[in-house]
């Protein structure tokens, strides 16, 4: 049997300190030993059993619940103040063959694989390159868990790909404890696996297309995701360049997308016309304290896999020393007025080296690789349509200049609109522009990151830039009306409908948490309010 | 040599501290490959946040019919995989001089690992 110990405990915070969010009790489960239970399947349910155990001593608790992986977001959307559950241990691998796949699929059995919930990025694709395959995209590193990464919409900077949760085929949820509440899910216009295989890991199968879109991004509050389907395809390799090019370039580039009729051309990197490339990713670097004229931008081209290729490993693990961060962090707070000074003085570390000679070549877990803990940290990211990137810019680098400022860079990436219902990435490119930086204890020479997050909502709503938030940063969630200012009306209708079509009303209750609540998506909008002491954004 | 000038005592004294400091540090040897073992309850703020980690401090001592000395990394609840992630290795002026003056035969260990998450 899967074994879970429960811990009793009083806080619980991110990986980036943005807590700490109050607890009751931390649940562990670790699988049963493979010498033991060597079928995968029955070692899948047999976990399956055990969840669903854990939310029944919940549900006879009358508290609540919310599993979490690697616990990267930067707010409380992971949080519940009655019971956690870590993941992390529930990493299996289960292999599919082209006789589990539905008779109208279109994907390619080799490329459909299944993981439980507790893999993260960098184990998802070390399986993929062992069948010589490789996810579309991925967050800028790799540790988070991939069912965390769909919750909240994990992207990286692929303009002709999306986010991680693009291309998910097919969800594994277990919605409550009676046996009939694990359902496997899939959309019934692309189906992926058939009856046979589903009915080994689900007493429920479900081919909807709303509950689909709807359930990708679930906010953690759909159930427990218990195992993922992906879309993988051939392992590529990602040409990487960074350099500096006029600011009127990248930001033209940025709000066009239309890299083959622009000015910006690296040498090779044309087609037969002479014409440039689209790259796979593109990158803007803003330092908002900065007058230069150029900005350090980064692109990658997507390349076949060929082998060999350079050791991309000794430019990409450089990284800023941790103790001058803390510094950094230290000297702005009492001295806010220093942070343009500082940030010009880190710039050599804190953004990439412009320079051509340093291309780098690799696969994408291999140019997205690990990011080593560096200290508390923050990010508040905005989606707006790419066409708004350079007004969004300049509104939310004016506000940071002028109210500021804020120890910290932005930066801008690019990506394909999602089909999810809830997804940040809402607009056919959606340019995610972020601000990323140390955290800081507010004085009253500067602002909290709560104020500095409900200033940027309010320059952007004033100069009538629609918006999005990325669900798993920093931001002030308890602005009014702010999820009916992001998503048409027919999404957040449809995303609740779903969830109560999947989730009783107890349930819903259960998987409810302050994240929530704040953002009025729980079940009747009139659940927990945000703990007095809770420091949520 | 006799030192008896006080400033070339000081320099002396400055030099010998500087290369006791020189010869005190740390490698970290980083797989490549595979998640580190992680650790839901550790409070740690270091580069180890959330890595289970074992940290090793202690005198091992060679026998005269030792060439080798293999520490065994072993199966256990802080490395389940029993294979390696992540290996710290800190050396220090005492344990360099407790090298030297017992003629190798005793050796200070000062290490910090992580062991690689088990795949299933």
């Amino acid at each position: 049997m899967a074994s879970t110990v429960a811990h009793a405990k009083s806080e619980w915070d991110t990986l980036h300190h943005n807590g700490p969010f109050p607890l009751k009790t931390l649940y562990i489960t670790e699988l049963e030993g493979e010498g033991n239970l060597p079928d995968k399947i029955a070692r899948y349910k047999d976990a399956a059993a055990e969840i669903q155990r854990l939310i029944k001593e919940t549900q006879n608790a009358n508290q609540g619940f919310r599993a979490y992986g690697s616990r990267w977001s930067m707010n409380h959307i992971a949080s519940h103040h009655d019971r956690m559950h870590y993941n992390g241990f529930m990493n299996m691998h289960i292999p599919t063959f082209a006789a589990d796949m539905h008779a109208q699929s279109n994907f390619s059995a080799d490329n459909i694989f299944f993981f439980q919930c507790g893999n993260t990025i960098k184990r998802v694709s070390e399986v993929l390159s062992a069948h010589g395959k490789s996810l579309k995209a991925s967050g800028a590193s790799n540790g988070q868990t991939i069912a965390g990464c769909i919750s909240t919409g994990v992207h990286g900077s692929a303009l002709d790909v999306g986010s991680v949760q693009d291309y998910v085929v097919g969800l594994n949820i277990i919605t409550g404890p009676d046996p009939q509440d694990i359902i496997y899910l899939e959309p019934a216009s692309r189906p992926a696996l058939n009856d046979a295989f589903a009915a080994k890991i689900a007493t429920k199968i479900v081919r909807d297309d709303e509950l689909f879109r709807a359930a990708l991004v679930s906010l953690g509050s759909f159930g427990f995701i218990h195992g993922v389907v992906i879309e993988a395809e051939d392992r590529f390799l990602l040409k990487r360049y960074v350099q500096k090019i006029p600011k009127k370039l990248a930001l033209e580039l940025a709000t066009s997308m239309d890299f083959a009729n622009s000015n910006f051309k690296i040498p090779g990197e044309v087609d037969t016309q002479g014409k440039p490339n689209r790259p796979y990713h593109y990158k803007v670097f803003i330092n908002p304290y900065s007058n230069e004229k150029d900005y350090v931008v980064e692109v990658m081209y997507k390349k076949p896999y060929t082998t060999p290729y350079p050791d991309p490993f000794p430019l990409i693990k450089e990284s800023i020393y941790r103790d001058l961060i803390y510094v950094f962090i230290k000297i702005a707070e009492n001295f806010p007025k220093s942070i343009p000074w500082l940030i010009k003085r880190l710039r050599k570390t804190i953004l990439p080296i412009n320079d051509l000679e340093r291309i780098v070549t690799g696969t994408l877990p291999e140019i997205f690789w690990d990011a080593p803990y560096q200290g508390a940290a923050f990010a508040c990211s905005f989606g707006v349509d790419h066409k708004d990137s350079a007004k969004a810019l300049k509104v939310l680098t004016d506000l940071t200049v002028n109210e500021g400022p804020i120890p910290g860079i932005f930066a801008m990436r690019f990506v394909k609109q999602s089909e999810a219902t809830m997804a940040f990435t809402r607009f056919p490119i959606t340019c995610m522009l972020e601000i990323d930086g140390v955290l800081w204890k507010p004085n009253r020479r500067i602002m909290s990151l709560n104020q500095y997050g409900r200033r940027m909502i309010e320059e952007l709503k004033k100069h009538n830039i629609p918006f999005t938030l990325h669900w798993g940063k920093n931001a002030d969630w308890k602005f009014p009306g702010l999820v009916e200012h992001m998503f048409p009306k027919d999404n957040i209708k449809s995303w609740k409908k779903a969830r109560q079509a999947l989730l009783s009303d107890e349930m819903q209750t259960l998987f409810s948490n302050h994240f929530l609540a704040d953002v009025t998506l729980d079940h009747n909008n009139s659940g927990p309010t945000s703990d007095p002491t809770d420091p949520s954004l | 040599m006799q030192l008896t000038n006080p400033f070339k005592k000081r320099v002396f004294i400055l030099l010998a501290l500087g290369l006791c400091l020189q010869s005190c540090y740390s490698v970290r040897f980083v797989s490549i490959n595979g998640d580190e073992q992680p650790d839901p309850l550790s409070t740690r703020t270091d580069y180890y946040r959330d890595m289970q980690v074992v940290e090793l401090d202690t005198v091992i001592t060679a026998k005269a019919t030792t060439q080798d000395i293999n520490y065994l990394i072993k199966e256990s609840s802080a490395c389940k995989s029993g294979r390696l992630h992540t290996v710290e290795v800190r050396n220090t002026f005492g344990a360099i001089l407790l090298s030297a003056v017992t003629f190798g035969r005793k050796r200070k260990v000062k290490i910090k690992y992580v062991c690689q998450l088990e795949t299933n």
